[in-house]
């Protein structure tokens, strides 16, 4: 009689331990963040650098009259040529630049991070990983 | 009784894939050359609905703002073929651009396709920096920009003209319609300047473009 008490405990046991397990395992998949590209930082990165970065917004010229980080200066590959001389008016050579763009690959933040780099030959250029949307907590 | 299951979700499954053939592409992924004076293209991604039922398409989903797709319509009979129209503003992009375009289906097993436009916006003339630039108080030494022209296309520079007097540029030609050198030197680091050097070429013959090189004292 104690044996089968025992036994159908242990089989309690372990059919709760299974779906923990599966369900452990599934949110410590979920919780782990997605690698930095290279040229990528993370937003926590970026806050701690504080007023040592100045943001440059990647995205289309009306989303950034809708919304943008404070401070954050216009340039894409959109309007290139006529963005880049009040950009560099305004750009601060002691400053980490961090191009952002909406979210998800930021191909256009890459390819503005990279023109940045190749064409005007400025360094500690960075993109902003999850861009606007990790900015924006969404 | 164990093996009823597996066997009817496996004729199931199998029974769902040879009735969803869907659409078939002809060519998902194009690749393009161009320059940045034609200013966009467009690519045409062919199908055909091979399968034995009708196949709506349901989105289309660019990756940028740049590239816009569209259908003549939005069902497709069994046989019937069609096209995706992807069009691509270049704005003023230089370099290799890979936009995508994905498309979805009301074909429930059919994953979503992504037609892949490939384009290369090749400049007839690379200059480089772009910028130059000195910190206040640095010595006023002159800075050089290289401008180079393609092993295909023979690019003259016609003058170079400073919007600042303060920070004047100087071309030397290195050899004619290929390698040409710009010059610039500020007339001290005092102050913060700012200048747009305009580089006059004959490029192309109906419409010469004008390159900017930016100089700056911050």
């Amino acid at each position: 009689m104690i044996a089968q008490v025992f036994r159908q405990l242990a089989f309690v046991c372990v059919c709760a331990l299974l779906p923990a397990l599966v369900s452990g395992a599934w949110q410590l998949q979920w919780k782990k963040e997605e690698p930095l590209a290279a040229g990528e930082i993370r937003l926590a990165t970026a806050r701690q650098w504080g007023d040592a970065v100045q943001w440059v917004d990647a995205r289309s010229r009306t989303k950034y009259e809708r919304t943008h980080i404070p401070d954050a200066l216009l340039l894409n590959e959109d309007e290139w040529d006529s963005l880049v001389g009040p950009f560099l008016d305004a750009w601060d050579a002691d400053k980490t630049l961090v191009v952002y763009c909406d979210g998800g690959s930021c191909e256009a933040a890459h390819k503005v991070a990279e023109r940045i780099r190749a064409d005007l030959k400025i360094g500690g250029v960075y993109v902003l990983k999850g861009g606007w949307a990790a900015w924006d907590g969404k | 009784m164990h093996f009823r299951i597996p066997v009817f979700l496996i004729a199931s499954l199998l029974s769902a894939a040879s009735s969803h053939a869907g659409l078939v592409w002809d060519e998902p992924l194009q690749q393009y050359q161009r320059t940045p004076d034609d200013r966009a293209m467009e690519a045409h991604f062919t199908f055909k609905n091979t399968g034995a039922t009708p196949v709506t398409i349901k989105q289309l989903r660019s990756s940028c703002g740049c590239t816009t797709a569209r259908l003549d319509k939005k069902t497709y009979a069994p046989g019937e073929s069609g096209e995706v129209l992807a069009r691509f503003v270049f704005g003023d992009r230089k370099g290799l651009h890979r936009k995508t375009v994905e498309v979805r289906t009301d074909d429930k097993a059919a994953e979503p396709v992504i037609l892949d436009l490939r384009v290369l916006i090749h400049d007839p003339l690379t200059i480089t920096p772009a910028l130059v630039w000195w910190k206040r108080g640095d010595a006023a030494g002159a800075k050089t920009v290289q401008l180079t022209a393609t092993s295909e296309q023979t690019v003259r520079v016609k003058s170079v003209t400073s919007s600042n007097p303060r920070l004047p540029a100087k071309l030397t030609t290195a050899k004619a319609g290929e390698q040409y050198v710009v010059s610039v030197q500020p007339a001290d680091t005092a102050q913060k300047e700012s200048a747009e050097i305009s580089v006059l070429t004959d490029f192309p013959i109906d419409s010469p473009r004008t390159y900017i090189i930016h100089a700056r004292v911050k």
